[in-house]
C-alpha cells in the first residue's frame, strides 16, 4: 500500500508523522503530572509507530509508472473497513462488560479505571465513533469515487483523514479510562482532541467537495447528499458544543462555555443530531449506495429522496429538546421538540419505505443473500426505530420512558439494528469488489453472522423495552392510598433478569462481529481472486436531460 | 376535499423538487443549502434561551461552589457519574413526591457543564445534599454493597486513598471565571488553600473559608480522617451541597404539606 | 447514461441519470405520504396554537390553553394531597396502636412506609430496617432514644447529631484516643461491658473494668450499664449492638468513641410522612417480635 505513494507523498507523510509524534512529545513533558501527559505519551505512541511504519519506504524510489486517473485509489478504503471492523468487536466487547457489569457488580479488576462510569463511553464512542465513524469515512471514499466516476485528487488527504480521525478515537478511548472527559454524552473528549477533530473534519470536508468537483456525471447522487449533510452538520455540531475554556494550556481539563440551562439545550442539540447526521444521515448515504447495488434494482422514486433528504436535514434540527422534557428546559421549546419530532416521522418513513421499495422485484435476492438481507433488516429497523423515536418524543409518552431502560432499548434498535446491520452488510457487499475476490471468503459465515446479529439485537431491544417499562412504571406506581408504591431500590432490583438477558443479546451480537471480523480477514488473504467487471472512471456524460414530469 | 388539502403541500414539493434539482449539479450549491437548512432549528431553540428573561429565575441566595465543591465536581465528571445518575428532578408528581422540589434553571446556572443526566441506573441526585451523613457517603462510595447490599454500584475506594490535586484549582476557578461564573480575585488566590482548609474545621484557614464562602459552608472532614485532603473529601463536599446552594426551590413550590 | 428508460416492473421511468450502475426511478411522491405530512403538520400547528412554542425576542407565545409545566405538576401536587387528607388527618390524630389495629390504615402505612423507608432510610438501616454495622436496627427491642411513638417522631424530626438546631446529640467520647484512658483500660472495660450481656473475661480484668465503668461509663450508661434513652447512651446489657459486640469491635468503641449521625428530616419529610414512618417503624419491630416469638 505505502508504495502505491510517490516518493514526494511518502516524505510528506514522513513529516506529518513526526509532526505529530513531536506534538505527543510536547503534551507528555508539558503536561507532566496531569493526564495531559499521559494522553501526550498516546499520541507520541501512535505518531512513533506511523512514523516507523514508514521510514523504510522512504528511500524506496517511485512506484510503477500508472495512469492513476484511470483507476479508483481504494487503500484508504480497504485499511478503513479493517480498522472499523476491529472498533466493532472491541467496542461491542466493552458494550458486553458494562451490559455484564450492570447484572453482576463485582465484575471488575478492581481498577479506578474499571468502573462503569468510565468504560461505558469507550462502549459509545467506540461503537459511534471507532465503529461506525471509521465505516462511514471508508465507504464514503469509496462510494464518493464510483457516483462520480472520479478518483479522489489525493492520495495523502484521505490518509490524513482516516489516521487523524483514528487518532482522535484512541485519545478519546483512553482518556476515558484515564479519566479524561467532559460528561458531554457523545462529546467526552476533552479540548485538545475536539480540536484535533475539527482540522481533521475540515480536510475530509475539503476532500469530499474536491473529488465531487471532479464528478463526470453533472448530477450529485442522493448518497452524496447524505454524506456530505453527515460531513457538515457534524462540524456545526461538534464546533458549538465543544466550545470550551481550558483550565491551562498544559493539563486536560476544561469548563463548556455555556451552562445549565443554555448547556442543556447545546447538548442535546448536538446529542441529538448526533444521532442524526452521525447515526442516521451517514449510514443513509450507505444504504442509498449499496442497497441498490447489491439488488440491482433503481432506487423506488428520486422524489422521495428530496423529500426526505430535506426534512430530516431540516426537521431534525429542532428536535434536540425531546431529551428534555418536563426539565428546567422552558416549556416552550419542548413543544417545539415534541412537535418537529412527530412531523419528522414523514420524511424518515420515506427513506425507509424508499428503501424497502426499491428492493420491490428482488425479494429473492433478500431471500438467498445475507449480505442484502442486512441491509434489508437495517432498513426495517431504521423504521421502526424512527417510530419509536417520534413515539418517545411526545411528552406523556416521553414522561414514562425517559431515564429509564426503554431509551436503552430504543437506542439500540437504532444502534444495533440500523446502524450495526447496515454497516456490516455494506462491508458485506464493498469487501470482494475491493480486494477483487469471488465473493466472502465464507457465506456461510456471513449466513451466521446475520442470524447472531438479528436474535442478539432482539433479545436485547425486547430486554431493554421489558425492563424500561417496568422501571418507568414502578416509578409512577401509586398505592390506592395516593401514595408512591415502590421504592427505587425495588425497580433496582426488578431490573436483574432483564439486564442478564440483556447481556446475553449483547454477547450474541458480539460473537457476530467476531465471525465478521474473521471472514473479513480470511476474504482479503484466501479467497478466490475475481477481477471485477467494469470498476475504474469512465467519460464524462454527454447530455443531459431536463427533470422529467412526475407521471 | 382531500386532494384540495394536499395541494399546497404538493406544490410546495414540486418547487421544492425542481430547485433541489437544479442545486444537485453544484456541490457548493448543496452545502450551502444544508447549512441553511439546518442552521434554523438550532438558532430558534437556543438563541432566545439566552434573550428571554424568564429563562432562568433570579436567585438571590445563590452560592457559588467554594474550591473543594468544584475539585469534588471535577472528581464526578472524572469518574462519569452522569452515566447512571440524573440531577434533574422534572416536573412530575412522582419525581417531585420521591425526590423533592422540581429542579430550577437557576440552580445550575453555575455548572459548566450541566450534568443533567438522562439515565437512572442509580437515583436522582439533585437534592442529596444533608440526605445522608459524611460518614455514609465515604462508605457507599468505598463498598456500595456494605452498606446497600442489593447495589449495582461500582465501588471507589481509590478516592479514600489519592490524595487531592489542588496546586491547580486557581486555574480552574479562573477558567471558570472566563466562562462566567463570578469567583472574585481573592477567591482565585486562596483557592488550593480553601480546599485544604474546608476539610479543617479546627484550622486557621477555615475562618477564611467561611468568610469568602458564606457562614453556611459545610467545613468538616468529609472522609472522616482530617490528616488527609483526599479525592473522597473533595467528592463527598460536593455530594453534600448538590440541592443546597439556592434555598429557592423550596421557596416557589406548594407546601407538600396538606 | 442519460437515457429515460421504463422500469419493466413498476413501469415508472427512471430519471435519466446513471451513477456506477445505479439508476432512480422518478415515482411520484405516494399519496400516503402527503397525507401523512398534512396530519403531522396539523397536528403540530394546533399544538403551537395551544401550547407554550414560539419564542420572541424576550417572551414566547404562551399558548391559548394557558398552560405551564410548573403551574401543572404544582396543581397535581395540592390535589393528590387534598385527595390523601381524608386518612392522613386519621394518621396524624390516632395513636400507633389504633391505626394498626385498623386494617385499612394499617394497610396505607404499610405500603407507604415501605417507599419512604427505601428512598429515605433503607440506605442507612437496610431495606427490612435490620441496621448494619454503624446503623443501628430499628426491628429489636433496643432503642436509643426511646423507642416509643414520640421519641421516634422527635428523632426523625431532629436528627442524630445533624444540623438541625434542635439535634439531639450522641457522644460517646474517644477514651482511648483522647487520652482518658490507656489500652491496657480500655480492654479491661471492654472485656466487663461484654461480660454484661453474658460473655467470660479473666477476673483481674473484670475487677479492674467494672471500677473504670463506674468511673467514667456510668454518667451516661447508668450505674448497672443499662443505658440512659435522654443522653442517646444504649442499654450495654442486651446483646444488641450498633457497632458489634466482639472484643476488637468494642476497643475500637471506647477507644475511638462514636458519633451517629442521623439526618434531620423535617425539611425533607413532612409530619404525615414521618408519622406513617414511625408508625411503620414500630410495625416493624413488632412483627419482628412475633416472629421471634414463634
Ligand atoms: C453502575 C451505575 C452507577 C455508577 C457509575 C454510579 N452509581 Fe451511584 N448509585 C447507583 C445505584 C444503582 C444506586 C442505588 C443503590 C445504592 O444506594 O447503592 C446508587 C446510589 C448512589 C447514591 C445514593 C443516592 C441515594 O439517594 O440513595 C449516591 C450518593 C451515589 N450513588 C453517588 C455516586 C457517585 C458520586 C458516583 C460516581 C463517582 C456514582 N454514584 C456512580 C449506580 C451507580
Ligand atoms: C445517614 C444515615 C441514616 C439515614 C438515611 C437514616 N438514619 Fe436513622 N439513624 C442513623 C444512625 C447512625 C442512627 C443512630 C444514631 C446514634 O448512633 O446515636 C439512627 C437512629 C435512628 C433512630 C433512633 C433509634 C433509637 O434506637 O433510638 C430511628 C427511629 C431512626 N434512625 C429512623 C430512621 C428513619 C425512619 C429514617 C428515614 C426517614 C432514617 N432513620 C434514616 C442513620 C441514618
Ligand atoms: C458522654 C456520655 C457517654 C459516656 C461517658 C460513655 N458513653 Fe458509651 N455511648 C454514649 C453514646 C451517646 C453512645 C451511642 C453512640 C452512637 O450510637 O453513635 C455510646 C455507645 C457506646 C457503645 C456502643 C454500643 C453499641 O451498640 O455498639 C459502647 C460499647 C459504649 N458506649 C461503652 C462505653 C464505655 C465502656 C464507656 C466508659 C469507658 C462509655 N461508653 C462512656 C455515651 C457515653
Ligand atoms: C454487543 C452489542 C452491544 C452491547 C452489549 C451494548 C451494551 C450497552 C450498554 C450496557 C449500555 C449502557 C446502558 C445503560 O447505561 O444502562 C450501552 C449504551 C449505549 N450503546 Fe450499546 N451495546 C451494544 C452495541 C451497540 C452498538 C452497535 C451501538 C452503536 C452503533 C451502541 C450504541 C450505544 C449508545 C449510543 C449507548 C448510550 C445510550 C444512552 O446513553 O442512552 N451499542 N450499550
Ligand atoms: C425520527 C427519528 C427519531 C426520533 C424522533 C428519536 C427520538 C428520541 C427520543 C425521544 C429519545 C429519548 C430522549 C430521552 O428521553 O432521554 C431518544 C434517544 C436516543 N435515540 Fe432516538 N430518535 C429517533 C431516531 C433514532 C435513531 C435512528 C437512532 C440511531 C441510532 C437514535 C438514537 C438515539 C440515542 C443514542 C438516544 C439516547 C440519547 C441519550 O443518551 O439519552 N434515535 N431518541
Ligand atoms: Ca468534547
Ligand atoms: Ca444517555
Ligand atoms: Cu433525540
Amino acid at each position: 500500500m505505502i508504495m502505491k505513494l510517490t516518493g514526494a507523498e511518502r516524505q510528506t507523510a514522513l513529516i506529518l508523522c513526526i509532526a505529530v509524534t513531536l506534538v505527543g512529545l510536547v503534551m507528555a513533558a508539558a503536561g507532566q503530572g496531569d493526564l495531559m501527559g499521559m494522553q501526550g505519551w498516546v499520541v507520541l505512541a501512535y505518531g512513533g509507530a506511523l512514523t516507523l511504519l514508514l521510514m523504510p519506504y522512504i528511500d524506496a524510489g517511485e512506484p510503477a509508472k500508472e495512469d492513476r486517473e484511470a483507476s479508483y485509489y481504494d487503500d484508504p478504503t480497504k485499511a478503513g473497513i479493517i480498522i472499523a471492523m476491529f472498533w466493532a468487536v472491541i467496542a461491542m466487547g466493552m458494550g458486553v462488560w458494562v451490559a455484564a457489569m450492570l447484572a453482576w457488580p463485582e465484575l471488575r479488576f478492581d481498577g479506578a479505571w474499571s468502573s462503569f462510569g468510565r468504560l461505558r463511553p469507550v462502549h459509545t464512542s467506540g461503537v459511534i465513533f471507532g465503529f461506525g465513524g471509521n465505516a462511514l469515512i471508508a465507504t464514503s471514499f469509496h462510494v464518493m469515487q464510483r457516483t462520480s466516476r472520479a478518483r479522489m485528487p489525493s492520495q495523502l488527504t484521505p490518509w490524513f483523514v482516516l489516521l487523524g480521525y483514528n487518532l482522535f478515537c484512541i485519545v478519546a478511548a483512553s482518556g476515558y479510562v484515564m479519566g479524561v472527559t467532559q460528561s458531554k454524552e457523545y462529546a467526552e473528549p476533552e479540548w485538545y482532541a475536539d480540536i484535533w477533530l475539527v482540522v481533521v473534519w475540515v480536510s475530509y470536508f475539503a476532500l469530499y467537495l474536491r473529488t465531487l468537483a471532479r464528478r463526470k456525471e453533472p448530477h450529485i447522487y442522493v448518497a452524496n447528499w447524505y454524506y456530505l449533510a453527515f460531513i457538515l452538520v457534524v462540524a456545526m455540531l461538534h464546533i458549538v458544543n465543544n466550545l470550551a475554556v481550558p483550565a491551562s494550556w498544559t493539563g486536560a481539563k476544561s469548563y463548556s462555555a455555556f451552562s445549565g440551562v443554555q448547556d442543556a439545550m447545546t447538548q442535546w442539540w448536538y446529542g441529538h443530531n448526533a444521532v442524526a447526521f452521525f447515526l442516521t444521515s451517514g449510514f443513509l448515504g450507505m444504504l442509498y449506495y449499496f442497497l441498490p447495488k447489491r439488488a440491482e434494482r433503481p432506487i423506488y422514486s428520486y422524489r422521495l429522496s428530496i423529500l426526505s433528504f430535506w426534512g430530516i436535514t431540516f426537521f431534525y434540527m429542532w428536535a434536540g429538546s425531546h431529551h428534555l422534557h418536563y426539565t428546567a428546559l422552558p416549556h416552550w421549546v419542548q413543544t417545539l421538540g415534541m412537535t418537529f419530532s412527530i412531523m419528522l416521522l414523514v420524511p424518515s418513513w420515506a427513506s425507509a419505505g424508499n428503501a424497502l421499495m426499491t428492493l420491490n422485484g428482488a425479494w429473492h435476492k433478500v431471500r438467498d443473500d445475507a449480505t442484502l438481507r442486512f441491509m434489508m433488516v437495517a432498513a426495517v429497523f431504521y423504521g421502526l426505530s424512527t417510530f419509536e423515536g417520534s413515539f418517545m418524543a411526545i411528552r406523556p409518552v416521553n414522561s414514562l420512558s425517559h431515564y429509564t431502560d426503554w431509551t436503552i432499548g430504543h437506542v439500540h434498535a437504532g444502534a444495533m439494528g440500523w446502524v450495526a446491520l447496515i454497516t456490516f452488510g455494506s462491508i458485506y457487499a464493498v469487501v470482494p469488489l475491493l480486494w477483487q475476490r469471488k465473493g466472502m471468503y465464507s457465506w456461510k459465515a456471513v449466513e451466521w453472522h446475520f442470524w447472531l446479529a438479528l436474535s442478539g439485537t432482539v433479545i436485547y431491544v425486547f430486554a431493554m423495552w421489558n425492563s424500561g417499562v417496568i422501571q418507568g412504571l414502578m416509578w409512577r406506581t401509586y398505592t390506592e392510598a395516593g401514595t408512591l408504591r415502590y421504592a427505587f431500590l425495588d425497580s433496582m432490583t426488578a431490573m436483574h433478569p432483564y439486564y442478564v438477558a440483556r447481556t446475553i443479546g449483547g454477547l450474541l451480537f458480539l460473537i457476530g462481529a467476531c465471525i465478521g471480523l474473521w471472514n473479513v480477514l480470511m476474504t482479503v488473504r484466501h479467497a478466490p481472486a475475481q477481477a471485477t467487471e467494469r470498476d475504474h472512471p469512465s467519460l464524462p456524460e454527454t447530455n443531459e436531460p431536463a427533470l422529467p414530469a412526475a407521471e | 376535499m382531500l386532494d384540495k388539502l394536499l395541494k399546497p403541500f404538493k406544490r410546495a414539493f414540486d418547487f421544492q423538487a425542481r430547485t433541489h434539482y437544479k442545486t444537485e449539479r453544484h456541490s457548493m450549491a448543496l452545502t450551502i443549502g444544508i447549512i441553511a437548512v439546518a442552521s434554523v432549528g438550532g438558532m430558534v431553540e437556543i438563541a432566545p434561551l439566552f434573550t428571554i428573561d424568564d429563562t432562568v429565575e433570579t436567585a438571590e441566595d445563590m452560592r457559588l461552589y467554594t474550591p473543594l465543591e468544584q475539585a469534588g465536581r471535577d472528581i464526578y465528571i472524572r469518574e462519569g457519574c452522569y452515566a447512571c445518575h440524573s440531577q434533574m428532578i422534572r416536573t412530575l408528581r412522582d419525581e417531585v413526591e420521591r425526590y423533592g422540589p422540581y429542579s430550577l434553571a437557576a440552580e445550575s446556572q453555575y455548572d459548566h457543564p450541566m450534568l443533567w443526566g438522562s439515565k437512572r441506573t442509580g437515583p436522582d441526585l439533585a437534592r442529596l445534599g444533608g440526605k445522608y451523613s459524611d460518614d455514609w457517603q465515604t462508605r457507599h462510595l468505598i463498598d456500595p454493597r456494605a452498606v446497600v447490599p442489593e447495589s449495582i454500584m461500582p465501588s471507589y475506594a481509590f478516592l479514600q486513598t489519592d490524595v487531592l490535586e489542588t496546586a491547580s484549582l486557581p486555574d480552574r476557578l479562573a477558567a471558570l471565571r472566563v466562562v462566567g461564573v463570578p469567583y472574585t480575585d481573592e477567591q482565585i488566590a486562596n483557592a488550593s488553600a480553601d480546599a485544604a482548609a474546608q476539610t479543617l474545621p479546627d484550622s486557621d484557614g477555615a475562618g477564611g473559608v467561611s468568610e469568602r464562602y458564606g457562614e453556611a459552608t459545610n467545613i468538616r472532614a468529609f472522609d472522616g480522617n482530617p490528616g488527609l485532603v483526599t479525592e473522597m473529601d473533595a467528592l463527598v463536599a460536593y455530594l453534600q451541597i448538590l440541592g443546597r446552594l439556592t434555598d429557592l426551590p423550596h421557596q416557589i413550590e406548594p407546601e407538600a404539606e396538606e | 447514461m442519460s437515457v429515460k428508460e421504463r422500469d419493466p416492473l413498476t413501469g415508472h421511468q427512471t430519471t435519466g441519470h446513471e451513477w456506477n450502475g445505479i439508476t432512480e426511478l422518478n415515482t411520484p411522491v405516494p399519496q400516503v405520504i402527503w397525507i401523512s405530512i398534512a396530519v403531522t403538520t396539523i397536528v403540530s400547528f394546533v399544538m403551537w396554537i395551544l401550547l407554550p412554542t414560539w419564542p420572541l425576542v424576550s417572551t414566547y407565545t404562551k399558548g391559548i390553553l394557558g398552560v405551564n409545566q410548573r403551574a401543572e405538576v404544582e396543581a397535581a401536587v395540592i390535589e393528590a394531597n387534598q385527595e390523601r387528607s381524608d386518612w392522613a388527618t386519621q394518621i396524624n390524630d390516632l395513636p400507633t396502636d389504633q391505626i394498626l389495629a385498623d386494617p385499612d390504615l394499617a394497610m396505607r402505612v404499610r405500603n407507604t412506609g415501605h417507599q419512604l423507608f427505601g428512598d429515605n432510610c433503607a440506605a442507612c438501616h437496610g431495606t427490612d430496617a435490620g441496621g448494619g454495622p454503624g446503623f443501628p436496627s430499628l426491628t429489636d427491642s433496643a432503642w436509643l432514644w426511646g423507642g416509643d411513638h414520640d421519641a421516634i417522631m422527635e428523632t426523625l424530626r431532629v436528627g442524630i447529631s445533624s444540623d438541625h438546631p434542635d439535634t439531639r446529640f450522641a457522644q460517646m467520647l474517644a477514651f482511648g484516643r483522647d487520652g482518658i484512658l490507656s489500652r491496657d483500660e480500655v480492654r479491661a472495660v471492654a472485656a466487663y461491658v461484654r461480660s454484661l450481656s453474658g460473655a467470660s473475661a479473666p477476673a483481674a480484668q473484670l475487677e479492674e473494668g467494672e471500677i473504670l465503668f463506674a468511673d467514667n461509663c456510668s454518667s451516661c450508661h447508668a450505674e448497672d450499664g443499662t443505658g440512659d434513652i435522654t443522653q442517646g447512651a444504649p442499654n450495654l446489657t442486651d446483646d444488641f449492638w450498633i457497632y458489634g459486640g466482639s472484643s476488637a469491635a468494642l476497643f475500637q468503641t471506647i477507644y475511638g468513641g462514636r458519633q451517629g449521625w442521623m439526618p434531620a428530616w423535617e425539611t425533607r419529610l413532612t409530619e404525615t410522612e414521618r408519622k406513617i414512618l414511625a408508625v411503620y417503624v414500630q410495625d416493624l419491630g413488632l412483627k419482628a417480635a412475633e416472629g421471634g416469638a414463634e
